[in-house]
């Protein structure tokens, strides 16, 4: 068991986590969101995506979901259409940017040693290596991980979060601050939907519809015959949203779920 | 943030610049207790963050302090008939007509609500 990530606490020595009350003195009320600063950087890198009219995209997902595989693929289908960047957050290796630079397109890898998330001073830090000036698109690849990415904004415009057909379809419910904060889901490795009976899309979207709101899901798959048409078709719909100088609404418009 | 292991203890960090600032402005050395609001929805545990804080706030000027944790339903408005409801963070339906058209209008809160400073022995005047 480690002494900072909370898996020695249990219910009954959580007592022993907070300390005692001293002497009373002034009491300021202060009502300020403790994500603040996180926030005001984020405002700032959304900013500089503005200035350059570069529509960027924080992709998350499960480890091993297929983000890099789908960036690949998705690489290779709008070349010569989209100028595409790419930001990787893992924990170690420059292995995911390395794939992405194979197809010949610029990507920063930021290594957070130990920590679960990106934040926006990382993705700040790494906008200072990578010329946004002649970019239409940005992917920033979050950490693997459905839970600590979802409380930090980076700047994005959107929110797309991966769930791969080999996981549970009730990861909606059990992820809800993830799939919350999605303003796209992705079924990820569809193609293998035939192979893992055991997810049925109409459950996933069923949990995903639980969380209110109208996020919509499409299907992808990046391997072999990669199918990734309504993906496409969803990007260039937010890039020509994005071209319009009208201010854009977080979260996608009325859109179906189709599953 | 990099060589911190879970979110909790990146937020921590976050509260306690949020508390030495206030603290500082306001010239108290010492800060006996710090109340937080940690919604269901925000992503954050609580019972992460309370051990997080402990291991952050040393040498801090909340080295001693006491972290209270309030928390809430999470609550739903309809968008489709009005009603509001309290509701599981993972069915964020409609309690009264079932709709799945509503917004969050509570348990999403990640927020430093009070700061209890030590009396300091002449007390500067109070800015809100």
């Amino acid at each position: 068991m480690c002494q900072t990530c909370g898996c020695a606490i249990s219910p009954g020595n959580a007592h022993l986590t907070v300390s005692q009350e001293g002497a009373r003195g002034p009491v300021i009320e202060v009502l300020q969101d403790l994500l603040a600063a996180n926030d005001r950087v984020a405002i700032h890198n959304r900013e500089h995506f503005n200035e350059h009219g570069v529509l960027a995209i924080n992709l998350m997902s499960s480890p091993g979901a297929g983000k890099t595989a789908l960036l690949e693929a998705t690489i290779v289908a709008l070349r010569g259409r989209y100028r595409i960047a790419v930001i990787e957050g893992d924990l170690e290796t420059d292995n995911d940017a390395a794939r992405i630079r194979a197809h010949g397109v610029e990507a920063v890898q930021i290594t957070t040693g130990t920590a679960c998330h990106l934040d926006a001073h990382l993705v700040h830090r790494a906008l200072h290596a990578l010329p946004l000036a002649g970019l239409d698109l940005l992917f920033i690849e979050n950490v693997g991980n459905l839970v600590c990415p979802a409380s930090f904004d980076l700047g994005q415009h959107r929110n797309v979060v991966l769930l791969c057909v080999t996981e549970g379809d009730d990861k909606p419910a059990k992820y809800p601050v993830m799939f919350r904060a999605a303003d796209l889901v992705a079924l990820s490795k569809s193609d293998l939907l035939d192979v893992f009976e055991d997810f049925d899309p109409e459950r996933a979207a069923g949990a995903l519809r639980a969380l209110g709101g109208e996020t919509p899901m499409l299907r992808t798959a990046a391997r072999r015959a990669p199918e990734i048409g309504a993906w496409l078709a969803w990007l260039d719909r937010e890039l020509a949203a994005r071209r319009i100088p009208a201010h854009a609404p977080r979260h996608a418009s009325a859109a179906t779920v189709a599953v | 943030m990099r060589g911190t292991s879970v979110h909790e203890l990146s937020v921590c960090q976050a509260l306690l610049a949020q508390v030495s600032e206030i603290a500082a402005d306001r010239g108290a050395r010492r800060v006996i207790r710090i109340t937080i609001e940690v919604g269901p929805l925000c992503g954050v545990e609580p019972i992460l963050l309370a051990n997080a804080f402990n291991v952050a706030r040393t040498g801090s000027c909340a080295a001693d302090a006491a972290l209270a944790i309030e928390t809430s339903a999470v609550r739903v408005r309809c968008r489709t008939c009005g009603a509001e409801s309290d509701v599981a963070p993972n069915r964020l339906l409609c309690a009264a007509c079932g709709g799945y058209r509503t917004q969050v209008i509570a348990g999403d809160e990640l927020r430093l609500r009070r700061v209890e400073l030590q009396a300091t022995e002449a007390p500067l005047a109070r800015s809100a």
